[in-house]
């Protein structure tokens, strides 16, 4: 069970940081941080980045589910 | 004020735009205090208890909000994605390549994010086998009987170093939401919200350490630093700009008279995180080295480590004007300001375009970066002043001054400017009057 979650979990922060990365960046960088102060450009996002999105969020949430399970695995071992 | 409030929530889409925000802090604060898998919950919070005030990972372990120390899922907070921004923007000067995106606009700027991007997640994975391998080897805490990790295989290990640098990337994704849909920039909204989260503990610690008037003593001081702080932080010298008019077609353009803003502190906290960041790394090499008792050693333990000594407070200091200095000479650079006027046809009345306005430019920036950067260094090492009445080591975590009021101050300010622009386009009214 514990090795299961393991294996899942290692899978999600993969796919995680995959789908991540594959995200347009809307940072702006250092310039904007810490009260630079410029306003973001008004452009829609895409279908792909709300596909994206929606993805994002799915393995976030098995990611989530896997840490919290092995941590309660943990914690009655 | 109130009225303010009211309108911000009644206008749907503002109100949509806060909570969202709202939303994703909760999100973030509750994987702060999620425990990473394979990390013992009470052992490390016996281990907290113990050395929290020794660690040499205040400074990170305030920008993480104390997720640091607990190694969260969310343990490296937004450290990793700052680190790679100050790198990448100092590679401008050493890569040409990165000069020439920055110069091309909007396409090249893009390209420069999507790289800080890909530095951050590396410098994840490099943090977070850091401080695996700390908090396994027993560093991360000095002397603490109980194992953090009770099951250290490498597996485990790696699983954790997996675990935080997923977590970063998260943090990353929340970040760009919020400048996206939400509110303000992002990642400076998501450290102050961890700098604020410390608030409550730290007040509890003096209330604990000094009794009820101290305290009340300490706020009022806190909030005459924060009222300085706004102070200084608005503070800009306005350099008239006349721009000429010109016929482009059949429009005519220009023939407004602007000004060139310059901030008195123009570099932000920035030149604090370097400063305190290097001053880690003499005590960092010394416990790595393992060698406690050559006199080096000694130097570092005694001075330079404790804040309270004079030779750290003035080392602390002259450092800050420095990088102030350095930092401000890389981000404005009057050469490339005089040309653009140029170009557009502005000019400094009284003054020629091109390298004479350059020239003038330059000599009011560094006369103003002085009493920009003395202001820095005084706000970073004030904390330093009032160790014995803070109780053992409170310092940088201290939230009445320091990096942490700059920052909130500075984050506050930007974001509730946004939410008044956003107020004026509906109703004209909003929180500054």
């Amino acid at each position: 069970m514990v090795l299961a979650l393991q294996i899942g979990l290692i899978v999600t922060s993969l796919l995680l940081i995959l789908l991540v990365l594959l995200h347009r960046g809307r940072g702006g960088g250092l310039s904007s941080l810490f009260g630079g102060g410029m306003q973001s450009s008004l452009s829609g996002s895409s279908v792909a980045e709300k596909n994206l999105d929606r993805a994002t969020l799915f393995v976030g949430a098995i990611w989530l589910i896997c840490v919290i399970g092995l941590g309660l695995l943990i914690k009655v071992a | 004020m109130l009225s303010a409030f009211r309108s911000a929530l009644a206008t749907p889409d503002l109100r949509r735009k806060i909570l969202f925000v709202l939303g994703i802090v909760a999100v973030y604060r509750v994987g702060a205090m999620l425990p990473s898998p394979g990390v013992s919950y009470p052992n490390i919070q016996k281990c907290i208890e113990g050395v929290d005030n020794q660690s040499i990972y205040q400074l990170l372990n305030l920008f993480s909000g104390g997720a640091l120390l607990q190694l969260s899922v969310f343990a490296l907070g937004i450290m990793p994605y700052i680190t790679a921004s100050i790198i990448i923007q100092l590679l401008r000067v050493v890569i040409p390549r990165f000069e020439q995106l920055h110069k091309e606009g909007q396409s090249g700027q893009a390209k420069l994010t999507q790289y800080t991007r890909y530095l951050t997640i590396g410098l994840g994975v490099l943090q977070a086998t850091g401080i695996v391998a700390m908090a396994d080897r027993g560093q991360l805490f000095g002397e603490c009987p109980d194992p953090v990790i009770p099951d250290s295989t490498v597996f485990t290990l790696a699983i954790i170093v997996l675990t935080m640098t997923a977590g970063t990337a998260l943090i990353m994704w929340f970040g760009e939401l919020i400048t996206e849909r939400g509110i303000g920039n992002g990642m400076s909204l998501l450290i102050f919200v961890n700098i604020a989260a410390r608030i409550p503990a730290e007040g509890g610690n003096i209330l604990q350490n000094a009794g009820g008037l101290v305290f009340g003593i300490v706020c009022l001081f806190g909030l005459l630093i924060i009222v300085a702080v706004v102070f200084l932080e608005q503070g800009q010298r306005r350099i008239p700009v006349q721009y000429a008019k010109r016929m482009v077609g059949r429009r005519m353009y220009g023939g407004t008279s602007t000004y060139l803003p310059m901030k008195v502190n123009q570099a932000g906290v920035i030149p604090i995180i370097f400063a305190s960041s290097l001053l880690y790394l003499p005590d960092l090499i010394t416990r790595l080295a393992g060698d406690t008792n050559s006199w080096w050693a000694r130097f570092v333990a005694d001075h330079l480590t404790s804040q309270s000594d004079w030779v750290h407070i003035a080392f602390y200091f002259a450092m800050i004007i420095f990088f102030t200095y350095f930092y401000i000479s890389i981000q404005f650079n009057p050469n490339e300001r005089a040309d653009d006027m140029k170009r557009y046809g502005g000019f400094i009345p009284g003054i020629r375009p091109g390298r004479p306005t350059a020239e003038y430019l330059s000599f009011v920036l560094s006369r103003i970066t002085l009493p920009g950067s003395i202001y820095l260094g005084i706000i970073a090492v004030l904390p330093n002043f009032f160790l014995d009445l803070t109780g053992d080591g409170q310092n940088q975590n201290f939230p009445f001054g320091g990096a942490a009021v700059l920052i909130m101050v500075g984050v506050g300010l930007d974001t509730v400017k946004q939410i008044e622009s956003q107020l004026m386009q509906r109703n004209y009214e909003g929180f500054l009057k």
